[in-house]
């Protein structure tokens, strides 16, 4: 008798203790934390921060290391060499000079530009570069540029890489979304969805 | 409307290039008479052009001219303009002031307070806009009302689904406590007809002893509590509907959702490494520089509050470091790169995987092409975000076996080179042998592609 009523019990206290705790609000219980748990660093993972910044002070603090940036003047392999121009009016006005490195962009490349496009750009612009994103059409953001109109077509590539990069007016900078590369492939897109200039004297920009 | 002014000429030059060939042959009175038809037409045209766009569209005007900063109602990098009139110190200054702000900032004294309230910022010089453009601008302004936010859906949150299984419980105990009674009963009443007719039982065994009960409570026990034990040890590690409450109240509903943001606009590291990436704060900003308040429709908890939604965006500015007063970010006095006050937000990771498994985000959105949905549910639906999907091992190997390759196509060239390795599979897809390869025939279900 004494046996079934412990046996009893036992089986409802493990039963209990598995189902427990089953709020949406907390992570789930783990078995073998060795194998759940990364002992190498993991991305977003918070850290003490002294074994990164040498701040002792800082010692036994866990803060998260979003930008590990690499190394001051490394560059990626097969990488473009860095924009040096600065942000401020003088850059912008430099930046007109600066040509486009691309010299001509395959239909793939073009696909994949167009692709980036439509992530990054489009919800704003528009797909074809109008001015009539969602976000634009909707009015919460005002003054959204029509990238097809005439200003925009007599623009340099340098301008409208200078302006990707570092952000204009209400934009801000897309250098953390897009690569140098693809910030100049996004410039020949952008071309693509121009119309041609209206009359021969104005092809003398670069198309 | 400067490029509609443009275009007309564009498009008389031509049609004047026809001419002087005749013209030169002619009298003047000719070429006088040319002139004068060349004029009148450009006039209808003009007269007409500002009929469709200078005077009935003042809103037109001030979103191409004005609306990169300025607002009718509101400031921005610019003053709000609505009111102006009252401010400015005569009508005609406003004229003025558009048509070469540098040089108002220069002589005029309201002008050079105007500029010190709001500099380093001035006003680009809008010396093409005529008179009777700015006076549509102004009377847009002047007219303008913020349209009123729809109130309609508000009570979004369902109730429908509540849990039954309690009340089901409930009903079950209650029935068999009463067929606990009855049996008891019957067997009374069993003993006293027993009694009344003469027949001699033995002494009935009470039901905490009766082997049959024990054995019938024991069987149940075992039943309940072990269904229960090993889903709750299969449950161990797996957190589907984990839903923690994040430091923001991030609706991806009004982001992906309303809005139609591209996961990958702010995910973008997931066609490009093994994580999806948290976006860091700057890309949060690339909006919100622009869009302080939330208007949208209202955010409702679970609990049945309100999240205000402006002063989520209000805690975005605090992490960012981000004044949006003066519209400019904290200056980095504490030389650690970043604007004074800014951190880090902390977001609480949901969709966790042991450390003994290997996924690679980059290898299923952008090789596999697959749906961010396919696993992580309508994210554009979830006003807070849950964990959709299990994440077991059943799951991944269920869609493994179920996925088909994208193999390379020669003649068309698309498709993922990768795999023109697996020409026999090429050859038995071309003799009909097979239809499709799934990712379990090249080596998707092996132990080692995610345990290594």
């Amino acid at each position: 008798m004494k046996k079934i009523a412990t046996l009893s019990v036992v089986v409802l206290t493990m039963s209990l203790a598995f189902v427990s705790c089953d709020s949406k609000r907390e992570p789930g219980k783990i078995y073998m934390p060795d194998m759940t748990y990364s002992r190498a660093y993991e991305t977003y993972a918070e850290i003490d921060s002294s074994l990164f910044t040498g701040d002792q002070s800082m010692r036994g603090s866990s803060k998260i290391y979003y930008d590990n940036k690499p190394v001051t003047g490394t560059i990626k392999r097969g990488e473009l060499f860095p924009y040096t121009l600065p942000n401020d009016s003088n850059g912008y006005k430099m930046s007109a000079m600066v040509k486009n490195p691309l010299d001509s962009i395959s239909a793939a490349d073009l696909k994949e530009a167009g692709r980036l496009f439509n992530i990054n750009c489009a919800i704003c612009h528009g797909e074809k570069g109008a001015g009539n994103g969602p976000i634009s059409t909707s009015g919460k953001i005002g003054g959204i540029a029509n990238l097809t109109l005439d200003n925009y077509i007599k623009m340099a590539d340098g301008t409208m890489f200078h302006s990707i990069t570092y952000g204009k007016n209400n934009m801000g900078s897309y250098a953390s979304q897009l690569d140098r590369n693809q910030r100049w492939m996004m410039v020949k897109y952008i071309r693509t969805l121009q119309p041609k200039p209206a009359s021969a004297t104005d092809s003398t920009k670069t198309k | 409307m400067l490029i509609l002014c443009q275009y007309p000429t564009l498009l008389l030059l031509p049609k004047k290039g026809n001419f002087p060939p005749y013209t030169v042959n002619c009298m003047s009175r000719f070429r006088i008479s040319l002139n004068k038809a060349l004029i009148s037409f450009l006039l209808v045209f003009i007269f007409s052009a500002s009929n469709q766009v200078f005077a009935a569209d003042g809103e037109a005007l001030f979103k191409a001219n004005c609306a990169n900063c300025h607002k009718p109602d509101a400031d921005y990098t610019g003053p709000a303009l609505k009111g102006w009139s009252k401010r400015v110190p005569n009508p005609e200054w406003i004229y003025k002031w558009v048509a070469n702000p540098a040089q108002m900032i220069a002589s005029d004294a309201y002008a050079k307070a105007l500029f010190e309230k709001w500099k380093p910022t001035v006003m680009t010089a809008f010396g093409n806009l005529k008179k009777d453009e700015v006076d549509a601008i102004l009377k847009y302004v002047d007219d303008y009302t913020p349209p009123v936010a729809a109130q309609a859906g508000a009570n979004g949150a369902s109730s429908g689904e509540s849990d039954n299984s309690l009340l089901f419980g409930i009903l079950t105990l209650v029935m068999a406590v009463v067929a606990f009674i009855l049996l008891q009963v019957n067997s009374n009443l069993r003993k006293l007809t027993d009694e009344k007719e003469g027949i001699y039982r033995t002494e009935p065994i009470p039901f905490y002893r009766n082997k049959t009960y024990i054995m019938t409570m024991i069987l149940i026990l075992f039943a309940v509590g072990g269904y229960y034990t090993i889903s709750g040890a299969i449950g161990l590690g797996r957190m589907k509907n984990y839903q923690p409450v994040q430091p923001i109240y991030y609706s991806h509903k009004v982001h992906a959702g309303t809005n139609q943001i591209s996961c990958l606009y702010c995910h973008g590291s997931a066609q490009d490494s093994k994580h999806a990436g948290i976006p860091s704060v700057n890309v949060c900003m690339n909006c919100h520089m622009a869009i302080k308040e939330y208007k949208g429709d209202p955010i409702v908890r679970e609990d049945g509050t309100n999240v205000n939604g402006t002063e989520e965006i209000q805690k975005l500015y605090k992490y960012a470091g981000w004044n949006p007063d003066t519209k400019s970010y904290n200056p980095d006095n504490n030389g650690d790169g970043t604007p004074d006050g800014a951190q880090p937000i902390s977001w609480v990771k949901i969709h966790n995987l042991p450390d003994h498994v290997y996924f690679n985000h980059s290898q299923h959105v952008k090789v596999g092409k697959q749906q961010c949905q396919t696993c992580h549910g309508n994210i554009q639906e979830m006003p807070e975000v849950y964990q959709f999907s299990t994440l077991s091992m059943g799951w991944c190997i269920n869609c493994h076996r179920e996925s088909k390759v994208d193999f390379y196509n020669k003649e068309s060239g698309e498709g993922n080179k990768f795999y023109s390795i697996y020409e026999k599979f090429h050859k038995d897809l071309k003799d009909h042998k097979v239809d499709s390869i799934t990712v379990e025939k090249i080596g998707g279900t092996e132990c080692q592609k995610c345990h290594y």
